[in-house]
C-alpha cells in the first residue's frame, strides 16, 4: 500500500470540510457582500450544542438536528448585526466586524466550553465508506466532499434557476437598489446567513471528531476555508471546492512526511500568501497595459 | 388616483439641514418637476421620499397612508418607485433579469419592452454592457414593472446625448398620462419644464418657487432669478 496515497486519502475529510466551508464563505461574499471570518465559529458553536446534549445523555439524532438549529440561530444572529448596523458598511469594515465577533465568539465559547477540557464528541459516521486502491476511504470523507459538491450545485441553480436567487444576486450587486424595487433585503439576508450556519454546522460536527474538538480549533478552521475561497477568487463555486479539496490533500501529504509534518499547519497561510500574491501580479501586469 | 402629498418635510446630512419646510405634491397623471441648482436639495428630497435616508421631520403620505417612518422595500410596496442617480442597474445581471427582479405579480414584462422596444434586442445582454441611455431605460422600465403609483425620477439626462433625453422624456411623459403620477428632478430646466405640469424650484433646502410650469417656462429670466436667490419670496400665496 502506498503510503503518500493512504496520507492524500486521509486528507480527503479535512478537503471536504475545507471545501464546504469555502463554498459557504463565497455563497456569503457573493450575496451579502461580507468576507465572513465567524463562519466556523458558527458551526462550532452548533457543534457544541450537540456535545453538550450528546454529554448529558441526550440521543445522537436529535441532539444533532438541535446543534444544527443552534448553528443556523447563530448564523441569523450574526447575519442580523450586519444588515441591522454594518448593511451600508465598507467591505473591509465588515471583514473588520466579523473578526471582531470572531474573537468575541471563540472567547464566550472556551468559556462556556471549558476552554481546553476534553469533550466527548460522538462520530456521527463511523467506518469505511470503500476501498480505493487498496485505501479505505471513510464515509466521513464521503459525506463532507458529497456534502460540498451539494452545496456547491445547489448554490449554482438556486442562484440561476429561481425567483428568490435572482432577487439575491440583484441584492449583492446594488443592495440599496434592490431595496428601493422592494426586495425584501434584510430577510433574504438573515436566510443566506441562515443556510449557511446550518451546512457549516454539519460540516464541522463531521470533522470534529478527527480534530481537538474545542473552540479554539474548530472556530479557526476559517483559515483554511478562506484559503479555499480566495482559490475561487471568492466568485467561482466549483475553484473554490477543487481548492478546498486540494489543501484537505496536501494537508494529508504533508502530515506523512516527517520534515515537513509539524509545519503542515501554516499551508492555508502558504497557499493564501501565494494566491495574493498571484493575484498582485496580475493586477501589476494589468497596470503595466 | 393616486397623489403623493408631502408636508413640511425636512432632511439631515450629518446633523446639517440639507431640505427644509418643503411642502409637495404629484398626482396621477401629472409630472412635478423639481428643480435648482447644484447642492440645493433635490437629490437629499427623492431619497427621503424614498426612505434611502431618514427624514428628520414632516409627513410623506400616499393616498393619505403616511410613509416616513417606513423602510425603502415597505415604501417601494406602497407604490412609491425611485429611480436614482446614475443609472443603477444590477450590472452583473442581463437586461431582463434585471426586469424581472422588480416584476410585480400582476406585471408583464412585456410592458418594459412595449415602453422602450430598444430593449428587446439587448434582453439577454448584461447590464453593464447596455450603453448609457439603455441603461437609463431599463431603470425606468423596471421601476415601471413594480406597479408604482408615484414615480420619482433623479437626474435621468445626466450624460447623455440630447436625442437620447429626448426619447426618455417622452417616454416620461407617456407614463405619466397612463396615469402615474412622477417627480421628475433635472437639471436641463427648458426640457424638464416642456413636459412637466407643476414645478418647484429649490434652492439652499428649501422650495422657493411653486406653480405651473408653462407659465416658468415662459419667463426664463425669473426662473434665473430663482436659482440665483434674486427673489426668496417667489412662492404664489
Amino acid at each position: 500500500m502506498n503510503p503518500l496515497l493512504t496520507s492524500a486519502v486521509a486528507g480527503l475529510t479535512a478537503g471536504g470540510t475545507y471545501a464546504l466551508l469555502g463554498v459557504c464563505a463565497v455563497f456569503t461574499y457573493r450575496l451579502v457582500a461580507v468576507v465572513n471570518f465567524t463562519g466556523a465559529a458558527i458551526g462550532t458553536a452548533g457543534t457544541f450544542v450537540l456535545i453538550a446534549l450528546f454529554e448529558v445523555g441526550f440521543p445522537i439524532w436529535p441532539s444533532v438536528l438541535a446543534g444544527i438549529a443552534a448553528g443556523t440561530a447563530t448564523g441569523v444572529a450574526i447575519g442580523y448585526i450586519m444588515t441591522r448596523w454594518f448593511g451600508e458598511a465598507s467591505a473591509s469594515t465588515k471583514a473588520a466586524v466579523t473578526v471582531a465577533l470572531l474573537v468575541g465568539l471563540i472567547a464566550v465559547g472556551l468559556r462556556l466550553t471549558g476552554g481546553q477540557h476534553p469533550h466527548n464528541m460522538p462520530e456521527l459516521f463511523p467506518g469505511s465508506a470503500f476501498r480505493l486502491a487498496g485505501v479505505e476511504v471513510t464515509i466521513a470523507s464521503v459525506l463532507t466532499i458529497g456534502l460540498a459538491v451539494l452545496f456547491t450545485i445547489l448554490s449554482d441553480l438556486f442562484l440561476n434557476r429561481t425567483k428568490v436567487g435572482l432577487n439575491l444576486r440583484a441584492l449583492a450587486d446594488r443592495p440599496m437598489a434592490a431595496e428601493l424595487l422592494g426586495v425584501r433585503v434584510q430577510l433574504l439576508s438573515l436566510l443566506v446567513w441562515g443556510m449557511t450556519g446550518a451546512f457549516t454546522t454539519f460540516a464541522l460536527m463531521i470533522i470534529a471528531p478527527q480534530r481537538s474538538p474545542n473552540f479554539m480549533t474548530l472556530s479557526l478552521l476559517v483559515v483554511p476555508a478562506l484559503a479555499a475561497a480566495l482559490i475561487g477568487v471568492f466568485r467561482s463555486f466549483w475553484r473554490t471546492l477543487a481548492g478546498g479539496i486540494a489543501l484537505g490533500i496536501v494537508e494529508g501529504l504533508a502530515s506523512s512526511i516527517d520534515s515537513v509534518s509539524q509545519y503542515r499547519s501554516a499551508i492555508p497561510f502558504l497557499v493564501v500568501l501565494a494566491v495574493l500574491l498571484w493575484s498582485q501580479r496580475e493586477a501589476r501586469w494589468d497596470e503595466a497595459r | 388616483m393616486s397623489r403623493l402629498v408631502v408636508s413640511n418635510l425636512s432632511i439631515n446630512r450629518a446633523e446639517l439641514p440639507v431640505v427644509t419646510s418643503v411642502d409637495l405634491v404629484a398626482e396621477s397623471g401629472a409630472i412635478s418637476v423639481v428643480l435648482g441648482a447644484n447642492g440645493a436639495g433635490k437629490t437629499t428630497l427623492l431619497e427621503g421620499l424614498s426612505g434611502v435616508i431618514p427624514v428628520a421631520g414632516g409627513t410623506i403620505a400616499i393616498d393619505g397612508r403616511e410613509l416616513q417612518k417606513a423602510r425603502p422595500g415597505a415604501r417601494s410596496r406602497e407604490g412609491l418607485a425611485h429611480v436614482e442617480q446614475g443609472r443603477t442597474v444590477f450590472r452583473q445581471l442581463t437586461t431582463e433579469e434585471n426586469l424581472r427582479v422588480s416584476l410585480h405579480p400582476s406585471a408583464d414584462i412585456a410592458e418594459a419592452y412595449a415602453l422602450f422596444p430598444e430593449l428587446v434586442q439587448r434582453r439577454a445582454v448584461k447590464a453593464s454592457l447596455l450603453s448609457g441611455g439603455e441603461q437609463q431605460m431599463l431603470v425606468i422600465a423596471r421601476a415601471l414593472l413594480t406597479r408604482p403609483k408615484v414615480l420619482l425620477i433623479d437626474e435621468m439626462s445626466a450624460g447623455l446625448a440630447p436625442v437620447i433625453v429626448t426619447r426618455l422624456m417622452t417616454a416620461v411623459r407617456k407614463l405619466a398620462d397612463d396615469g402615474l403620477a412622477v417627480v421628475l428632478v433635472e437639471q436641463f430646466a427648458a426640457l424638464a419644464l416642456s413636459i412637466g405640469n407643476r414645478a418647484y424650484v429649490m434652492r439652499r433646502g428649501r422650495v422657493v418657487y411653486d406653480g405651473d410650469c408653462a407659465k416658468l417656462r415662459q419667463s426664463p429670466d425669473e426662473l434665473h432669478r430663482l436659482y440665483l436667490g434674486e427673489a426668496e419670496s417667489a412662492v404664489p400665496a
